[in-house]
């Protein structure tokens, strides 16, 4: 079960700043989930959001 | 004794079911005719044998074997060392508690084939084939226990009986289950078949044995649980589901196949403090990169964590810094059978666009765990 959850931003070459991973604690433990449809973990925080819950946003890149 | 020299044995009466020694060969049934993944309960990546109470739905235990839990703390479950002649291992699931199961409770275990490990089945259509479970199984408790079989989005369900008649014994039991004609059922990487041993569920979840329904069921109505008694015992082992009505001999794997086919779906590799992983190089100020490649290549691209205390870098001024939370750079989110990642961390320290990092264990038994499960 999620518990809670957290963009993770990075910035490609050409500056461009990207949200490719979603930082969840499931069963206590941290796990890095990509947006990946087949991934069900990912699958699972689309559940959580659907419940109504919302990410943090992610830390602004230096 | 004479040898036979023949060019073909066939069915007396025509058909397909020719027996040597009370076993039927066909094309679905020799190697490659088990469609689950640690039916002998060998592998156990994430706990070591160690016991694990489950609290929460959907916990990964043995490897493939997962658990369905509606309330914390009722049930344990281990690798064991127990197991049936011929065997090595077997899951053990201990019930922590006696507790009173409510009508929406499930309690069970779970194991998951992927979809194109069971599109030659055929569920779905008029030509479904028939399929065997079977299994050896042990308990403390006597009576009439549930399974079922599900598809993938869990709106199809066939739930089954099997009876343990003698206490503390394994026994081994079958269930012939024709294939379903009606639903949908994934032939892709998704879910394509669900198999459940319940441990105790409600009456909302319990439905009519033998018989495919459209809903969601775990066991027939009125099945033992195992929940039920504080300290009752549940081993099972040799799992094996194949097609066709007869239950052959569980087909024993070497090791390495059954590791490589499990770590298709979840891998962790850990080493010694200092121990090298890969060789990378730092952007954007302080953003350290590095490849990784799995042994097998994963269903999908997987979620990533720590395992253990995780990684540290070592970098051009001879420092060994930790690397944080573990996240994929310009990865296709979209592609199956993934074979490399570029990996990037999160760090404590400013580092130089271009250096080149050593990545390594940070702590003793750590480095990174990958998650494909279905």
């Amino acid at each position: 079960m999620i518990t809670s959850a957290k963009e993770l931003k990075y910035t490609l070459p050409d500056a461009t700043e990207v949200v490719a991973n979603i930082e969840i604690v499931k069963n206590g433990e941290k796990w890095t989930v990509p947006i990946n449809e087949a991934n069900t973990d990912y699958q699972e925080y689309l559940k959580w959001l659907a419940e109504g819950n919302t990410p943090e946003p992610a830390d602004p890149v230096e | 004794m004479a040898d036979l020299n023949v060019n073909s044995i066939g069915d007396a009466s025509g058909g397909t079911t020719t027996t040597v020694n009370g076993y039927t060969p066909t094309a679905s049934n020799m190697a490659g005719r088990n469609r689950i993944i640690n039916g002998g309960m060998v592998l156990d990546q994430r706990n070591a044998g160690a016991s694990v109470t489950i609290t929460t739905d959907n916990t990964f235990t043995l490897d493939r074997w997962s658990t369905a839990a509606t309330a914390a703390s009722k049930f344990s479950v281990q690798q064991s060392t127990t197991a049936a002649t011929g065997f090595t291992n077997s899951l053990l699931a201990t019930s922590l508690t006696a507790y009173s199961v409510a009508a929406g409770d499930i309690f069970a275990l779970k194991h998951t084939i992927e979809g194109f490990n069971v599109s030659d089945l055929g569920f779905g259509v008029a030509s479904a084939s028939t399929v065997t479970v079977s299994f050896w199984v042990r308990s403390s408790l006597t009576g009439t226990f549930g399974g079922a079989l599900q598809n993938g989005a869990q709106n199809r369900s066939y739930p089954f009986s099997f009876t343990i008649n003698a206490a503390n014994t394994f026994e081994y039991k079958t269930v012939t289950i024709a294939g379903d004609t009606s639903g949908t059922w994934l032939t892709n990487n998704g879910k394509g078949l669900l198999l459940w041993f319940s441990l105790g569920t409600g009456t909302t979840y319990s439905g009519t044995a033998n018989a495919w329904a459209s809903g969601l069921y775990f066991q027939p109505t009125g099945s033992t649980s195992v929940v039920g008694t504080s300290g009752a015992t549940f081993y099972i082992t040799g799992v094996q589901l194949e097609a066709g009505s007869v239950a052959t001999p569980f087909e024993t794997r070497q090791y390495g196949q059954e590791l490589a086919l499990c770590q298709r779906y979840y891998f962790e590799e850990r080493k010694p403090i200092y121990g090298t992983f890969s060789v990378g190089r730092v952007f954007n100020s302080k953003t350290p990169q590095f490849g990784y490649k799995f042994p097998t290549p994963m269903r999908t691209l997987p979620s990533v964590a720590n395992a253990g205390s995780g990684c540290g870098a070592w970098y051009s001024s001879g420092s060994f810094t930790q690397l944080l939370s573990p996240a994929y750079y310009q990865e296709d989110s979209s592609k199956e059978n993934v074979s490399t990642v570029s990996l990037i961390f999160a760090i404590n320290a400013s580092l130089t666009d271009n250096t080149t990092i050593t990545v390594s264990s940070w702590a003793a038994n750590s480095g990174l765990s990958f998650s494909a499960e279905l």
